[in-house]
């Protein structure tokens, strides 16, 4: 396989880390905390969108005006304690949708099953704040959300400013934060709300602070040590490849390829092209 | 039971914070809307009825009550589906602290209503006591009323605009500006369809004239509150895991 394809200019470098991280760890003695068996997920849509009661009426003379997607196609999965899994995938092949069904916020077509221990937390940009509200609100809802009592918010909450680097800005409504800011405050509660399982959804997508890289970098190295779990999403080979133990790659929400990240993401890169050249085509 | 208090509390404080004279709106509003209706009722349609704005008041802000709350209930799980597809959590305490957080307004009102009452130089009966009882019912009533609109919301996007009619009937078949006699005689069947008439009745009842309230409704109103709170949760467990993605 071609390995030394042309690498979008987007692609950040990865950081010359001395000696990389060998991910061959043996989980397999561990614990499985998350198992997905035969999940599927069908989306009904509406062309016109919302649900009234003129659109149901008209559906009842007009027959099917839904149509249907098929978001998740037949995915199977077991996580085990500690793991780092990675999900990549082109845009719309069901990454985000994977995550909101192993939350438990979406349910699974029927048939589906999908078993979970211990307590998540979904990382995303914008996630888990209310806007109008302060850094300060945000974190004391977010982490008695996630079952910390106000009293151990307390004790942590100077720690928490301090790691996301939001002193300055205790007070101010996140309306007026910047994706950057906002994702650090998001990690920061995260990490000190000790959630087992983390599924972060293109989380480092905004960030640009390289100090702040930095630090959530040996968290994710100190994440292991802890136990923790984590599954990210994510379109950052570079993050990928430093940390994933395992990685699946998602096309037209089906599980196309399971890996380490060496054999995984150059299939990615493929699929990448086959689309740039599809694009093409389509244009001339 | 912390977290709920606590969203209550962000919430409450979140609704006054943006307006200068903040929390002082809760208290505003119905005594602007008293004003209207006591200047119409007494003024234009020469109204006798003794403590008339005494009467209004108490039962313009429980209603007030009634109509907030539920309404919170319609939208909030659009409005909270960033914690929804973030955190796994009991999702049932949004609705008691946005409840809650109505609530500190009313119980807000309630205090500002004994003022006047003791202003105007009426002694605190001892039937007071059923206020807690009454205040309770209402609460546990909301509550349900707002489960279940939150998950017909789901899957029907009109309830929002159905709801606003409901609580206009509502608002003006329930004894709030004209005497119980007026509704009861006549109309008595009305009081086992809307609970609201029972509970504005046997509040203005125990509090404002010290009497007994009427025991059929008290009884009826309680059990009404509670039966829809049954169904409404079993209605929420059944259908409202669909939130997340329809919304």
């Amino acid at each position: 396989m071609d390995t030394n394809q042309p690498k979008p200019t987007t692609e950040v470098l990865p950081s010359k880390k001395e000696g990389q991280v060998s991910h061959a760890r043996n989980l397999s003695d561990r614990e499985v905390v998350i198992s997905l068996k035969n999940v599927n997920k069908t989306f009904y849509i509406r062309e016109k969108g919302a649900d009234s009661i003129r659109e149901k009426v008209m559906g009842m003379f007009s027959g099917n005006s839904k149509k249907q997607v098929k978001a998740i196609q037949d995915v199977n999965l077991e996580i085990r304690k500690g793991e780092f899994l990675g999900i990549i995938g082109r845009n719309g092949s069901g990454k985000s949708t994977l995550l909101k069904i192993i939350m438990g916020a979406i349910r699974p077509d029927k048939g589906g099953e999908v078993t979970t221990h211990g307590r998540m937390m979904r990382l995303s940009l914008g996630m888990g704040f209310d806007p109008k509200m302060s850094a300060r609100e945000n974190i004391y809802i977010n982490a008695s959300i996630l079952g910390l009592t106000s009293k151990e918010v307390d004790e942590k909450f100077d720690e928490i400013v301090e790691f996301a680097g939001l002193k300055r800005f205790v007070n101010t409504p996140v309306k007026y934060y910047s994706r950057g800011m906002k994702s650090r405050l998001g990690f920061a509660i995260a990490v000190h709300a000790e959630a087992d399982i983390f599924l972060m959804d293109e989380f480092f997508g905004g960030v640009g602070d390289a100090n702040f890289k930095k630090k959530s970098q040996e968290i994710f190295a100190k994440s292991f040590v802890e136990g923790r779990t984590i599954i990210h999403v994510s379109h950052q080979m570079p993050t990928i490849r430093e940390h994933c133990d395992r990685v699946i790659l998602m096309e037209k929400g089906a599980v196309y390829k399971v890996g380490t990240p060496k054999e995984v993401v150059p299939v990615y890169w493929e699929l990448m092209k086959q689309q740039r050249n599809e694009k093409k085509e389509a244009g001339n | 039971m912390e977290r709920i208090w606590l969203l209550a509390k962000i919430d409450f404080k979140k609704r006054y914070y943006d307006q200068g004279l903040g929390i002082l709106w809760a208290l505003l509003n119905p005594l602007f809307k008293l004003t209207v209706y006591y200047f119409v009722f007494t003024e234009i349609m020469s109204n006798r009825t003794p403590n008339f704005a005494l009467y209004l008041f108490s039962g313009i802000i429980t209603w007030a009550f009634f109509a907030q709350g539920t309404k919170k209930g319609i939208n909030l799980l659009k409005n909270k589906k960033y914690l929804l597809e973030s955190i796994q959590f009991e999702q049932l305490d949004l609705f008691v602290s946005a409840t809650l957080s109505v609530f500190f307004a009313f119980l807000f009102n309630l205090a500002a209503y004994l003022v006047i009452h003791l202003i105007n130089g009426i002694p605190i009966y001892a039937t007071i006591l059923f206020l807690p009882i009454l205040i309770l019912n209402i609460f546990i009533l909301v509550l349900g009323v707002a489960i279940l609109l939150a998950t017909i919301n789901i899957y029907l996007r009109d309830i929002e605009h159905l709801w606003d009619i409901v609580i206009l009937a509502g608002f003006w078949l329930t004894p709030i500006i004209y005497s119980k006699e007026a509704l009861l005689e006549k109309f008595y069947f009305l009081a086992y369809i809307n609970p609201m008439a029972g509970i504005v009745i046997n509040l203005r009842e125990t509090v404002l004239y010290g009497r007994q309230p009427l025991y059929n409704l008290f009884f009826y109103d309680i059990v009404y509150a509670i039966v829809i709170l049954i169904i409404a949760i079993f209605i929420y467990r059944t259908y409202a895991y669909k939130a997340a993605e329809k919304l």
